[in-house]
């Protein structure tokens, strides 16, 4: 780092280079008694050099709610969702998935997590008017190969899901040639993809979505109850990670997760807010669900109205989305069904 | 700042030179630096670094000698206690929280706020940043806020929601009270108002946070209004790639002295909010706070958020002057709210709760 750049006494500038100082974190890594020590310089300089590279590291860096609440065209990722390409779920999510964060997708399996991450790889690719972000998605699997029957089968019906996006639009759009498909198996491959590969294309603005389906797998063979301090360090490593490449492009990171059995009250407790009758918890622990923005939780659900002989003929039982906790959302639900041309919201 | 250079006690020969540099005001050589203005007039750069300081001083110096060293001043007991007594709270919109807190966030105090997750502490921090704006005759200390994000989870939409609804509150008492300086209070006191009174900083790593914590100081000598600063959260950028934990002890440290320095000169409250983390015990793991022991002595007030089934509870942990008590608190769509007794008839209440209430109640008919 060039001291001379700052605005800094020359005496304080040679101190810095005879005490060995190379960076700003370094020198806010130590305390002001430490740096007089180092450098010998009385504290009123201290005091000084520590407000100038402050200073230079914070700019002017200050914002009201005001203008983050009226200025839409400069802080996007207050305003902007990613949509869900239907109106009923857009309305439960407030208008989606918000840019910025780690937005979790818990669910029993068949519960229609895959369905719904699929969704929004699509969705991404529209249009800033139709609640899309004009980009392609990344898609993350860990456990399975990537569905790409039902993704082909998906992208054929989209004129039908869409009814609000003129036909032209759709057929516009490439959607395969769009969607990049990753496979990390395990924990050092999936390290290298979202250090490497993830941050090129975010880079090059290739993409706007991050989908992981899913985190849980990565972790549930690896690690024994005895490793389970790693096993937080790794959590937190990605999440932090995973959280800085969100913030810097704002782009929205989707993470499918497994559920788990709770077994005592406990554990029941880190949890948080569940669905009357419902036993199972996200996996991972309370160190993941410290990283994320939002959960979300989709189950299935078989409604005492129907038979399952009734539940047939309207294509695809019925399934519920919950917000379980969100910053702006109050913890709610809607029911939704899962049909040949996607995820679609029922009133 | 439109301060001409001829006023300033400066050495004439120097006055001389700026002027024959073209220098008017005192904002230009600000706005310079010390580096343009070796070179501009031909000085060294100590000479010029020395002119700005005095040239700061007497821009900003007059707020600043009169607040004093307060470092250094001494005090009796009583006077303490009438001076914190005079102090005021920020009140939570939950009466019953206020109560354990013996009424409301303090004035001049670190509180922290733990919890899982999901279970209201952003909400909190986010009704705070409004409630410290309530205009004193509505017992409120009507000051400003700021807001450090480390979390992203600051959303402004919800912050609106939480200060119309403030307004609404407000409305509402000064129409059934009718007084004179409650009308001229609500004058000023508007959702743009209060908006544009949270200052907001977004802090991505803890480098960010200890310079911004460095700066706030000058910051708050400069906003003197300022009667909260609030961090959401502390834990999550301590919580990753620290390889040395006891650098991270140390830094923490460091922090927590700050911030009571800052409560304390600035007459402020400091709220910060942290994570939980399993520990794990012989028979059975528990949650804690995280960030480890020596940290559990950084905050004077710890309050910890946790779950009863589907009851939120907040469990007042450490404070030197109330006693170790829980009570359950709601989070509506209006914000941070007291648990309503449930004899309230469901007609009238349905109106004034919001919409998200009734698919809940329609799910356990179904049941």
């Amino acid at each position: 780092m060039d001291w001379d750049q700052f605005d800094l006494n020359p005496k304080t500038i040679a101190a810095l280079k005879k005490a060995d100082i190379k960076s700003v974190k370094e020198i806010l890594n130590l305390s002001g008694a430490d740096l007089q020590r180092l450098m010998k310089l009385p504290s009123a300089d201290i005091q000084c050099l520590l407000k100038t590279v402050s200073h230079t590291l914070r700019r002017n860096s200050m914002l009201t709610a005001l203008q983050l609440y009226q200025d839409k065209d400069n802080f996007p990722s207050q305003h902007q969702k990613l949509s869900l390409g239907c109106s009923v779920l857009d309305n439960l999510l407030k208008g989606g998935i918000p840019l910025v964060g780690i937005t979790e997708l818990a669910g029993e399996s068949s519960a229609g997590k895959t369905q719904i991450g699929l969704q929004l790889c699509l969705c991404v690719q529209y249009p800033y008017k139709y609640g899309g972000l004009e980009s392609g998605a990344v898609y993350i699997c860990t456990e399975d190969v990537f569905p790409s029957k039902r993704l082909q089968q998906l992208i054929d019906q989209q004129h039908k899901l869409r009814a609000d996006v003129p036909a032209e639009i759709i057929q516009k759009i490439r959607f395969g040639n769009s969607i990049f498909v990753e496979q990390a198996a395990d924990l050092d491959t999936f390290q290298q993809c979202i250090t490497r590969r993830l941050s090129l294309l975010l880079a090059r603005g290739m993409v706007r979505l991050v989908v992981i389906d899913s985190m849980a797998a990565l972790f549930r063979s690896e690690f024994g109850p005895a490793e389970a301090a790693l096993k937080a360090r790794y959590l937190q490593t990605f999440g932090a990670q995973l959280h800085s490449l969100s913030t810097r492009f704002r782009t929205p990171i989707v993470c499918i997760n497994q559920v788990t059995d709770a077994v005592s009250e406990s554990e029941a407790a880190q949890c948080s807010w569940r669905a009357v009758g419902s036993r199972v918890t996200p996996a991972l622990g309370i160190t993941w669900s410290n990283q994320l923005l939002m959960r979300l939780m989709v189950r299935r659900v078989s409604l005492p109205g129907h038979s399952p002989g009734a539940a047939s003929h309207c294509a695809g039982s019925t399934r519920t989305l919950s917000v379980v906790f969100a910053p702006h959302l109050p913890p709610s639900f809607c029911y939704y069904t899962v049909q040949l041309e996607g995820v679609k919201g029922t009133k | 700042m439109q301060r001409e250079v001829g006023t300033l006690p400066l050495a004439p020969v120097l006055r001389a030179r700026l002027a024959a540099a073209g220098f008017q005001t005192a904002q230009e050589l600000l706005d310079t630096g010390p580096c343009g203005l070796s070179k501009e007039i031909g000085i060294s750069r100590e000479e010029a670094l020395e002119a700005l300081q005095v040239v700061r001083q007497e821009c900003h110096g007059h707020a600043r000698t009169a607040e004093g060293s307060s470092s250094t001043r001494k005090c009796t007991a009583l006077e303490l206690l009438e001076e914190e007594q005079s102090q005021g709270f920020i009140i939570t919109f939950c009466s019953a929280l206020d109560n354990i807190l013996g009424g409301g966030v303090q004035l001049t105090k670190i509180t922290e706020i733990c919890g899982a997750p999901g279970v209201g502490k952003t909400q909190l921090c986010m009704q705070l940043a409004v409630d410290v704006q309530i205009p004193e005759c509505f017992g409120g200390v009507a000051g400003e806020a700021v807001f450090i994000d480390t979390e992203g989870s600051f959303m402004v939409d919800r912050v609106v929601d939480i200060a119309a609804a403030c307004v609404q509150h407000c409305h509402l008492i000064a129409e059934a009270q009718q007084e004179e300086d409650h009308q001229k209070a609500l004058e000023t006191f508007s959702l743009e108002n209060i908006l544009s009174h949270i200052y907001y900083f977004r802090c991505r790593d803890y480098t960010e946070l200890l310079a911004q914590v460095y700066l706030l100081p000058e910051f708050l000598s400069e906003h003197s209004k300022v009667r909260l600063v609030v961090i959401d959260g502390i834990a999550f950028p301590f919580r990753h790639d620290f390889e040395d934990l006891s650098l991270r002890t140390r830094l923490l440290n460091g922090l927590a002295q700050q911030l009571i320095i800052i409560a304390n000169d600035h007459r402020a409250a400091v709220v910060l909010t942290n994570q939980m983390t399993t520990r794990i015990g012989q028979s059975q793991s528990t949650l804690v706070p995280a960030l480890g022991e020596s940290w559990g002595h950084a905050a004077t007030i710890r309050l910890i958020f946790h779950w009863d089934n589907s009851q939120r509870l907040a469990t007042l942990y450490k404070s030197p002057s109330q006693k170790e008590s829980t009570i359950a608190y709601h989070i509506t769509s209006h914000g941070f709210r007291d648990v309503q007794p449930p004899a309230v008839t469901p007609s009238t209440e349905g109106t004034e709760l919001n919409p998200r209430k009734r698919p809940r109640t329609e799910e356990e008919k179904q049941q």
